[in-house]
C-alpha cells in the first residue's frame, strides 16, 4: 500500500477537524474530548490527540490526513506527526488577527523540524474584517513574495473547496521531491 | 483595503512590526474606547512611509507641528504658516523651515522626539483601542519634520517603558518556548543589557524558563524581553516539545499510531492519480 500522509495544522478554531471531515471517505476518527481550559471559550470540544481521515483512491493507494492537536501543550504529538508527514497545510482564519501569532509560532515549530512542502489555507476569508492574503503573509513573517508558500482560500465546510486545497498541496509537493 | 481591528486582539507592537516588515505607507488611526482610560475617547494619528514613522498628531487639522514650534517659542504660528506656504509641495515642513534658516537640525530632532517618540510610545499604555490602517491616505507635509524612525525602534522604546503588561499577557511567548535569531549577525538596534543577555540565547534550544534561571530573573521579565525581540523582528519564538503525556487508548487509537509508520517516498504516478481523483470531487 502506497500512502501519502498530509498534516492539517493551524491555531485553535481554524477549521482543521472540519477540513478533514469534508474530504475523508471514512468516518473521521475523532479523538476529541472535552477541553478544560480557555479553548473551551472558542470550541466546546478541541482536539487533544489528533483527527484522522483517509481517502483511498486505488487498491494500493491512499491519502491519510492528520489534524494536529489544537492546544500547544500537546506539541509532542505535532512532532510525531510532522516527522512522518509528506506535506502539510497551515490553516489560518483570515478574520482573526489575534491568531496570527499562534500561527507563526506553529510555523516556527514546523520549520525547525521539517522542510517538507507546505501551503497556507485561509479560512473565513469572506468574513467581515478578514485580512487579505498579502497582508497575512507579512503577518506570518513571509516578507519576500518569492519565498512565500502558495496561499489559497478554503472553506473547510465544503468538500469541493477542501479537495481543491488538497490538490494545491499535492501539486506543490510534485514540484519538489517527496521523501 | 483598510486594515481594522482592536489592540486587544492585534497589539500595537504587532501592528508596528507588520507595518514595518510590510514597508507600508499610510495612516494608522488609533481610537481609544470610551471608558478605557482617563482621557476619554480620543483618536491618535500616526503616518508611516515605507514602514517608518514620519509623523504623529492628535488631530487631522495639520496644525500639530506648527503648534509645537509655537509652544517652544521658536517661531510664531503665523510666521511658521507663512514660511510654510513657500515650501515646495510635498516637502516636509520641518525640512522646509530648516532650509530657510528658521529651525536648526537640533530643533527638528527635539520636535520629532516630542511628536513621535514621546506621543507614540505613550500609546503602548493603552489596554484596548480600535485601529484602522489606511494605505490610501497621503502623507501630511505640514505635520512632518522630515525625520523618521523605524516602527520597531519606537516599539522597543515603548515596551521598555511599559509598566503594566497585563494587556499583552496572552501575546507573550511561552516559558517553554525558545528563541531563534531571524537576522544575520548581530542586531543593529540598540539593545539594553538584559536584551543583549537574552539575545545570546537565540539559538532555538533554550527555553525562556531556563534563560530566566540562568540570568536569575523572573520568567515574566524574560518573556517580556523575548516579546520585545520578537516584535522588533530580531527573533522568532520556537515552541519546544512539552513533556509527553500518558497516552491512553481513548486518546490515541492504536491502529492510528503514526509513530510506527516510517516515512517513505511517494511516486509521481501516485501523486498524478491522487490529483486526478480529487479533480473528480471538485
Amino acid at each position: 500500500m502506497e500512502i501519502m500522509r498530509l498534516v492539517v495544522t493551524g491555531p485553535v478554531g481554524a477549521g482543521k477537524s472540519t477540513f478533514i471531515r469534508s474530504v475523508s471517505e471514512i468516518e473521521v476518527v475523532d479523538t476529541d474530548r472535552r477541553a478544560t481550559d480557555e479553548t473551551l471559550m472558542l470550541k466546546k470540544r478541541t482536539t487533544v490527540a489528533f483527527d484522522f481521515g483517509r481517502l483511498q483512491f486505488g487498491t494500493e493507494m491512499a491519502l491519510h490526513l492528520y489534524g494536529t492537536p489544537g492546544q500547544s501543550r500537546f506539541d509532542f504529538m505535532w512532532d510525531i506527526l510532522i516527522r512522518k508527514a509528506h506535506a502539510y497545510i497551515l490553516l489560518v482564519a483570515a478574520h482573526r488577527p489575534y491568531e496570527f501569532r499562534s500561527a507563526r509560532r506553529i510555523l516556527g515549530f514546523m520549520k525547525q523540524r521539517s522542510q517538507i512542502p507546505m501551503i497556507i489555507g485561509l479560512t473565513h476569508a469572506d468574513c467581515p474584517g478578514a485580512w487579505d492574503a498579502e497582508n497575512i503573509a507579512i503577518a506570518l513573517g513571509y516578507l519576500d513574495a518569492n519565498k512565500c508558500p502558495p496561499i489559497i482560500t478554503v472553506n473547510p465546510n465544503e468538500s469541493a473547496s477542501v479537495a481543491e486545497a488538497v490538490i494545491a498541496l499535492v501539486q506543490h509537493s510534485m514540484q519538489g521531491c517527496l521523501v | 483595503m483598510a486594515i481594522t481591528g482592536y489592540l486587544a486582539e492585534f497589539s500595537l507592537a504587532e501592528m508596528f512590526q507588520f507595518l514595518e516588515q510590510g514597508c507600508k505607507t499610510g495612516l494608522l488611526n488609533i481610537c481609544t474606547l470610551a471608558g478605557s482610560n482617563t482621557e476619554g475617547q480620543k483618536t491618535h494619528y500616526i503616518w508611516f512611509n515605507q514602514g517608518r514613522i514620519v509623523a504623529a498628531a492628535g488631530s487631522l487639522n495639520q496644525q500639530g507641528l506648527v503648534s509645537m514650534i509655537g509652544q517652544r517659542g521658536w517661531l510664531g504660528d503665523r510666521a511658521a504658516s507663512r514660511l510654510a506656504q513657500t515650501c515646495t509641495i510635498g516637502t516636509p515642513m520641518g525640512l522646509c523651515l530648516k532650509a530657510q534658516g528658521a529651525l536648526t537640525a537640533e530643533q527638528l530632532k527635539l520636535l520629532f522626539y516630542s511628536q513621535v517618540m514621546r506621543q507614540v510610545c505613550a500609546l503602548f499604555e493603552l489596554g484596548d483601542a480600535w485601529f484602522q490602517f489606511d494605505a490610501k491616505v497621503p502623507l501630511p507635509p505640514a505635520e512632518m519634520t522630515g525625520l523618521s524612525a523605524p516602527a520597531t525602534e519606537v516599539t522597543l522604546a515603548g515596551l521598555r517603558a511599559l509598566k503594566d503588561w497585563s494587556a499583552l499577557a496572552d501575546k507573550l511567548p511561552e516559558p517553554t518556548s525558545a528563541l531563534t535569531s531571524i537576522i544575520d549577525g548581530k542586531p543593529q538596534l540598540r539593545l539594553n543589557q538584559v536584551e543583549w543577555q537574552v539575545w545570546e540565547f537565540t539559538n532555538g534550544s533554550v527555553a525562556l524558563s531556563a534563560i530566566a534561571n540562568q540570568l536569575r530573573l523572573p520568567v515574566e521579565k524574560i518573556q517580556q524581553v523575548a516579546f520585545r525581540l520578537i516584535v522588533s523582528a530580531l527573533a522568532e519564538e520556537i515552541p519546544l516539545i512539552a513533556e509527553p503525556i500518558a497516552l491512553t487508548p481513548e486518546t490515541e487509537p492504536a491502529e492510528l499510531s503514526v509513530a510506527s509508520t516510517e516515512a517513505s517516498a511517494v511516486s509521481q504516478s501516485f501523486l498524478q492519480n491522487l490529483v486526478g481523483f480529487l479533480k473528480g470531487k471538485v
